[in-house]
């Protein structure tokens, strides 16, 4: 489903991921922890397509196409989706038309009938209400005086409405309260299907009792160096990364 | 030929070009003795140069190598329908009442015009023999002493133009389109002079084409505006010139008490585009708004020199303007507000962005205040920056194709200033206009 093999990338000369690989199948969720520096949340940009770096060697596979090959857009209608860590602030765009922009362009991408205003407004607010976003939200500038919970909500919403195939989530949790992170984590549980995968990037173990992993790695130095089941996560949370780091 | 040789020709043959026309002129008109006083200071001042003027990042005689020689034969008149055709907007404003004035070349074409009877606005021309009292006392009266010599060559040179007044106590808000189409090479020089009498309301829209991108133009034009008291004027202007055109355009506003005034221009191409903006708010309790767009590529320079004095207390101005500069562009602003000691509580501020969107183009900002009261909130600012690429990698990551991210953040970039454009009658008409732009922007393609 989801194939990343021996993937090499630098910046600026300085090598960040060393031959990662990491196969996700249908459905399943692969948590990624590890420490500051490791290079989990530039796997996450060079995944989306992201410019500012040097692919050196590897593949991305979605569905057996190679996604390096791929401009982030066509990355993006092609079924991956990343939950940003700092969603970016647009003035000027308000968050209607970005979602409605992003919405048609899946659609044309994918031979899809472009939804008329009405249908895609009464789609939009069924999903929001979901998440617990308000039509005001909506109404405003994209992100621009969101608090931190309103923009991974708002990232959720996007996820919920592009049904993308393979999300990354990278550190959704970080700057979220108790139950905003309740919130957002029961959004993405609803999106969890069998034919929907996740990669959770994230710090604590906090985040995965609310989204149960089938597997979690730990990343040091830019590739996995250990694998495991969630037991694994509990495990880091009581000792940290000292006795896998060699 | 050397740089020197060149300015001294261009200014050469406006000085005799001036002197052949100051001969033919007729000495009995109203208009013949202000031309008279143009003639002598410009044969005393010249063009405007880097020498004498405060911002120099202009360089007129420069720019101005020659004046462009009025084609022999002039092509076939348009027809109306022709007209109309070519020209989207013209199209849609054939079916809605309002008035619209055409000129070609600097000269009124009646027969492309569409002018029906109205009540409250009476029009006529700056070609008449005799022209009306009030249109007199205001093109004679000094409007600023920011007049220039470039203002000086259009009260000595001007032709043709429209006086428009409107009466007293007109709360039917009209329309008034006036459109100029560049159609052939030559020396072009009109003044409009539009008179708004107390608690009236209108709308000027003025449009200004290039009808080919090969018409080699050189035009003077102004706008003289005397407004009353408590009222309401809504005003755009939209020019879309090619580049190699020269225009030197002057505003001068005289604006009464209680009175809301918003006056937008979105301004492309040209060789150089000379924007003199003179406002003043001489009465207390006015809102006005002086703002723009200028959407510059390939070697287009767009100068904009505005200057707001607030004469009176309790008045509101804002000046924002957003330019978007691509290739080898170069826009220069200068903008001042002067709040005289008399204009207590004055609350002013300018805004003055620039989006550079190439490594060659240019942007020169200079915003000023000169205050001499002591209770005002005024506040300038200028910023000139790049499209970020954080904000467009979140776009493409959603889906949205490389054109339509910048479209939408060129779009982002541009909103609070087009929202300056209060009138929702002009937005209807001009809606559909604005958005077809902002796609050509957004595509690269700055000839709107």
């Amino acid at each position: 489903m989801f194939n990343v093999s021996n993937l090499t990338v630098s910046v600026e000369d300085k090598e960040i991921l060393k031959n990662f690989s990491i196969d996700v199948g249908p459905g399943e969720v692969h948590a990624i922890m590890g420490p500051n520096g490791s290079g989990k949340s530039t796997l996450a940009h060079v995944c989306a397509g992201k410019e500012d770096y040097t692919v050196l060697n590897g593949e991305v596979l979605l569905n057996d196409e190679n996604l390096l090959d791929l401009d982030p857009d066509e990355r993006s209608t092609r079924g991956l989706f990343l939950a940003f860590q700092y969603p970016i602030e647009i003035p000027g765009v308000t968050t209607m038309t970005f979602l409605k922009s992003s919405l048609e362009a899946h659609y044309k991408a994918n031979g899809k009938e472009v939804l008329s205003t009405p249908d895609f407004m009464k789609l939009v607010r069924e999903k929001a209400a979901e998440l617990n976003i308000d039509d005001d939200m909506i109404r405003r500038p994209l992100n621009v005086g969101f608090s931190g919970g309103e923009k991974k909500r708002n990232e959720i919403l996007q996820m919920a409405l592009l049904d993308p195939k393979i999300c990354i989530l990278d550190e959704t949790d970080s700057g979220l309260d108790i139950d905003a992170l309740r919130l957002v984590a029961e959004g993405v549980n609803k999106l969890r299907s069998e034919s929907r995968s996740f990669i959770v990037i994230t710090h604590y173990q906090r985040l995965l009792d609310y989204i149960k992993p089938d597997y979690v790695h730990i990343m040091y130095k830019g590739k996995i160096i250990e694998t495991g089941d969630s037991t694994l996560a509990l495990d880091l949370e009581k000792s940290g990364y000292n006795n896998y780091i060699k | 030929m050397s740089t020197t040789d060149i300015q001294i020709s261009a200014e050469e043959q406006i000085l005799s070009y001036c002197k052949k026309n100051i001969a033919t002129q007729d000495k009995k008109h109203c208009f013949y003795n202000s031309r008279l006083d143009a003639y002598e200071l410009f044969k005393r001042d010249g063009l405007p140069g880097v020498k004498n003027e405060n911002w120099k990042y202009t360089n007129i005689l420069q720019k101005l190598e020659s004046i462009p020689v009025r084609s022999q034969t002039h092509s076939a008149p348009l027809n109306v329908n022709n007209f109309i055709n070519n020209f989207d907007i013209m199209r849609k404003l054939r079916d809605t009442n309002d008035t619209v004035l055409v000129f070609m070349d600097g000269k009124m074409q009646e027969q492309l015009s569409l002018l029906y009877e109205k009540r409250n606005i009476e029009i006529s021309s700056l070609k008449d023999d005799v022209i009306p009292e009030w249109a007199n006392k205001i093109n004679n009266k000094k409007h600023s002493e920011n007049e220039d010599e470039l203002f000086n060559l259009n009260t000595l040179l001007m032709e043709d133009g429209a006086l428009i007044n409107v009466k007293k106590n007109n709360t039917r808000v009209e329309n008034v389109y006036i459109v100029h189409v560049g159609n052939n090479n030559g020396f072009y020089n009109y003044r409009h002079i539009i008179n708004i009498e107390d608690h009236a309301q209108v709308n000027i829209i003025e449009l200004k084409i290039s009808n080919k991108s090969d018409i080699d133009a050189l035009y003077t034009s102004s706008i003289i505006w005397s407004i009353g008291d408590h009222c309401v004027v809504n005003n755009v202007k939209y020019q879309a010139h090619n580049q190699i055109t020269i225009g030197f355009n002057q505003q001068y506003a005289d604006i009464g008490s209680n009175t809301e005034f918003n006056s937008f221009t979105i301004s492309s191409g040209s060789k150089l585009l000379r924007e003199s903006r003179n406002i003043n708010c001489n009465g207390s309790n006015s809102n006005i708004s002086i703002s723009g767009v200028n959407l510059l590529d390939g070697n287009s320079h767009i100068d904009t020199l505005l200057s707001v004095r607030h004469k009176a207390p309790n008045t509101i101005s804002r000046e924002k303007y957003k330019s978007i500069i691509n290739d080898n562009a170069k826009g220069v602003f200068q903008g001042n507000i002067i709040v005289d000691q008399i204009a207590q509580k004055t609350i002013a501020k300018q805004s003055i962005d620039a989006l550079i969107l190439s490594s060659h183009a240019e942007h020169d900002a200079k915003p000023e205040l000169e205050i001499y009261a002591d209770d005002v909130q005024c506040g300038h600012g200028a910023t000139t920056g790049q499209i970020s690429q954080d904000s467009l990698f979140y776009l493409k990551s959603r889906g949205i194709p490389e054109d339509e991210a910048r479209r939408l953040l060129i779009h982002a970039f541009l909103t609070d200033a087009l929202d300056e454009i209060k009138d929702k009658k002009i937005l209807e008409t001009f809606g559909d206009v604005m958005n077809n732009m902002l796609n050509r922007v957004s595509k690269g393609n700055f000839n709107v």
